[in-house]
C-alpha cells in the first residue's frame, strides 16, 4: 500500500515537474532557425537594427516615427475614436478581467511626459513602468526587449514630439489575483528573454532584418502564435494562428493548405504592405489596423525582408481547408442554393449580392471580391461573422475601403445564417454558426 | 481620364479612374435619372447597367468599366425589354414617390434578360436588393410578372 503511494505520488511529482518544464521550457522566437547567434556588436552584416538606409540620415524625429509605425504603438496605446496615442483601449481577459492600455503622449500630468530616458527603456524592454510597479504582458514588452535602446529611444523622439493629450489613466477592472502586479515578476523571469535581438550569421542580412522587424518591433507572434495556459507565446507553435479577441489570426507558417506556402512572392508582399491581394481578399479587424497603422509605412525592402523571414518559419499544418479559387455560379439557383438556409440566401440577396455579387467576384471592387479569402475559406466563420458586425473601415493605397457594419441592424441568428450561407457558397466549407456563438463574438471583440 | 460608353454614345470623362460612375453620369454627362440613395451599395437607387447586368453606380469606379456597355434609365426605354418593363410599369401605376423607381426599373430590366420567365423566387434574388421606402413591392413584383407574361 505504502509502496502504491509512493508511486502515485512519484508519477505526480514527475508529471508536474513535466508540466512546469513544459510550460517555461519555451524556445525563444528565432530559436527555430539554423546556425549560433552572436552579440549585435560582433555581427559584421549589414545592421538589422534601426531604420531603413533611407531614412539613415533622416532627423531623430523622423527615424522615431518609422519605428514607431513598425511596432505599430498605435494599436493599443489608441481608442476608438481617441485621440492618437492617448490609451484607453479596453482588453478584455475572459475570466481575469479589464485592462486598459495607457497615454503615452508627451502630457506630465497624464502621459509620459516626466518619462527619463531609462525609464522609458524600462517599460518598453522590461516592462516596468516609472514608478516600479510592473506592467501587464498585455504590453508586448517581451517582444520588445529584442529592441535595441537606441531604437527605444527614437521611438520616445518620436512619442514627445507630439501634442500632448490629457487623457487620465482609465482604472483596470483585474481580479484577484490578476490584480496584483508585482506577480510579473514571475512571469518575467520565466518569459521575458530580457535581452536585446541576436543576429544570426548563418542565415542571409535580409532575414536579420526580417527577424527584427517581426520579433522586436511588429510582434507578430502576439496575434498569430498560440498562447500557453501561462499566456506566453508558445513558439513550438511559431506563426501557427490562433484566436485573439473574437477574430482568428490566421496560420502565417508557410505551409501550402493552411498557411502562406501557396501564395507567391509579388501576393505576399502586396499583402504585407497594402493589406489585400488579389484573389487572397484583404484584412479586416485586428490586421486591417496593423496594415493601415503599421505595414503600410514600411520600405518595399522591409516588407521583402519580412517575406523572407516569414518564409522560414517551420510549417505548421492542419486546421483549415485548402482555399476554393474557383468563383460561385453566377446564378443563385446553382451552386449553394438558398434551399440549404433560406434565411441566410435572403439576408446575402438583399444586403450583399449587389456589391459581393452571386458569384464572389464582385462586380463593383477588388477589395469586395470574396472567392479565395482565407476568412471566406475558414469553416468556423469567426472572422466572416466578424466583418458582417463590425463592418471594414481601411484606407489601401491612401484610398478608403469600406464596408458597412451590420450588427447592429440584424439579429445574432441573422448574422450566423448569412456567414453560415457565404461561407457555404464561396469557400470550402459551410459553417455552422448559431446565434449563441454570434453573441460570445461579440463579447470577445467590443 | 477614360473614355466610356455611356447609351450608345463615347465620353471622354475627365476625372480620377477611382470616381465612382454615378458620378460622373450625373454630374459630369448631365444623366440625372439614375439617383443616389445610400452610397455604400445598399439601396439599389443608383443601378445602371454594364453590358447588361444591373450594377451599383454609386460604388463601381470609372477606371474599372473599360469598354462595357453603360445603359441608364434614359435609355432603357430604347431596349425590347426594358420598354415591355416601364409599360408594365404604366399600366399598373407601379410608382408612388418614385425616387427608387429608375434603379427598379434597371434591375427589373437586367432581370428579365437573364430569367425571361421569372417566378417568385427569382424576383426576390435580384429584387430584395433593390430598396422602396413608399413599399411598392406587391405592384412592382405584379409589374415585372405582367412584363414577362407580355414577352
Amino acid at each position: 500500500m505504502k509502496r502504491l503511494l509512493l508511486a502515485v505520488l512519484a508519477v505526480i511529482v514527475i508529471a508536474g515537474a513535466g508540466l512546469g518544464v513544459w510550460l517555461v521550457a519555451i524556445p525563444g522566437p528565432t530559436a527555430f532557425a539554423k546556425g549560433a547567434t552572436v552579440a549585435l556588436a560582433d555581427y559584421r552584416a549589414a545592421n538589422p537594427t534601426g531604420v531603413p538606409t533611407e531614412l539613415a540620415s533622416a532627423d531623430l524625429v523622423a527615424r522615431g516615427e518609422y519605428l514607431t509605425h513598425a511596432a505599430d504603438c498605435f494599436a493599443c496605446h489608441t481608442a476608438k475614436g481617441g485621440k492618437a496615442y492617448a490609451g484607453g483601449l479596453a482588453f478584455n481577459l475572459p475570466g481575469m478581467g479589464t485592462l486598459y492600455s495607457t497615454n503615452i503622449t508627451p502630457d506630465r500630468a497624464t502621459g509620459i511626459g516626466n518619462y527619463t530616458d531609462q525609464q522609458f527603456i524600462d517599460a518598453v524592454r522590461r516592462g516596468v513602468r516609472a514608478d516600479g510597479q510592473h506592467l501587464y504582458p498585455a504590453m508586448s514588452y517581451a517582444a520588445y526587449t529584442y529592441m535595441t535602446d537606441t531604437d527605444a529611444l527614437a521611438i520616445k523622439a518620436y512619442l514627445f514630439s507630439l501634442p500632448p493629450v490629457a487623457a487620465p489613466a482609465v482604472d483596470n477592472k483585474m481580479a484577484f489575483p490578476f490584480n496584483q502586479r508585482w506577480l510579473m515578476a514571475f512571469w518575467n523571469a520565466a518569459y521575458n528573454a530580457n535581452a536585446v535581438y541576436r543576429p544570426n550569421p548563418s542565415q542571409s542580412p535580409e532575414w536579420n532584418r526580417g527577424a527584427y522587424l517581426a520579433e522586436a518591433l511588429g510582434h507578430c507572434g502576439e496575434c498569430h502564435t498560440p498562447r500557453n495556459p501561462a499566456f506566453a507565446l508558445d513558439n513550438r507553435d511559431k506563426f501557427a494562428g490562433t484566436i485573439t479577441a473574437g477574430w482568428r489570426a490566421y496560420n502565417i507558417t508557410p505551409d501550402p493548405t493552411s498557411g502562406l506556402g501557396a501564395w507567391s512572392d509579388t501576393d505576399l508582399a502586396t499583402y504585407l504592405s497594402t493589406g489585400h491581394a488579389e484573389g487572397h481578399g484583404g484584412a479586416a479587424g485586428p490586421m486591417g489596423e496593423a496594415s493601415d497603422n503599421s505595414l503600410s509605412y514600411l520600405t518595399q525592402p522591409d516588407i521583402h525582408a519580412l517575406m523572407v523571414y516569414l518564409r522560414s518559419i517551420p510549417a505548421t499544418s492542419g486546421g483549415l481547408p485548402q482555399v476554393t479559387l474557383a468563383p460561385a455560379p453566377a446564378s443563385y439557383r446553382q451552386g449553394v442554393t438558398p434551399d440549404a438556409n433560406p434565411r441566410g440566401a435572403a439576408i446575402f440577396a438583399s444586403a450583399c449580392a449587389s456589391c459581393h455579387s452571386w458569384t464572389g467576384v464582385s462586380s463593383l471592387s477588388k477589395y469586395a471580391t470574396l472567392t479565395g479569402d482565407r476568412a471566406i475559406n475558414d469553416p468556423s466563420a469567426m472572422n466572416v461573422a466578424q466583418a458582417v458586425i463590425h463592418g471594414v473601415q481601411r484606407k489601401i493605397d491612401g484610398k478608403a475601403v469600406f464596408m458597412p457594419s451590420f450588427g447592429a441592424a440584424y439579429s445574432n441568428d441573422e448574422i450566423a445564417a448569412v456567414a453560415n450561407y457565404v461561407t457555404a457558397r464561396f469557400g470550402a466549407e459551410g459553417a455552422a454558426l448559431k446565434a449563441s456563438d454570434v453573441a460570445k463574438l461579440k463579447d470577445q471583440s467590443e | 481620364m477614360p473614355t466610356l460608353r455611356i447609351n450608345g454614345q463615347s465620353h471622354l470623362i475627365d476625372a480620377p479612374d477611382d470616381m465612382p460612375l454615378l458620378w460622373a453620369l450625373r454630374d459630369m454627362v448631365g444623366l440625372t435619372g439614375t439617383k443616389f440613395g445610400c452610397g455604400i451599395a445598399q439601396c439599389g437607387a443608383c443601378t445602371v447597367h454594364l453590358d447588361g447586368k444591373a450594377v451599383r453606380s454609386c460604388l463601381l469606379p470609372i477606371g474599372s468599366i473599360g469598354n462595357q456597355a453603360i445603359t441608364t434609365i434614359e435609355a432603357i426605354g430604347d431596349t425590347a425589354t426594358g420598354a415591355k418593363v416601364q409599360k408594365a410599369w404604366l399600366d399598373i401605376e407601379v410608382v408612388q414617390c418614385g425616387y427608387c423607381q429608375s434603379g427598379q426599373i434597371m434591375a427589373a430590366t437586367a432581370l428579365l434578360n437573364a430569367t425571361p420567365k421569372p417566378d417568385d423566387n427569382d424576383i426576390d434574388a435580384a429584387m430584395a436588393g433593390n430598396i422602396c421606402r413608399c413599399g411598392t413591392y406587391v405592384r412592382i413584383r405584379q409589374a415585372i410578372k405582367n412584363a414577362a407574361v407580355s414577352a
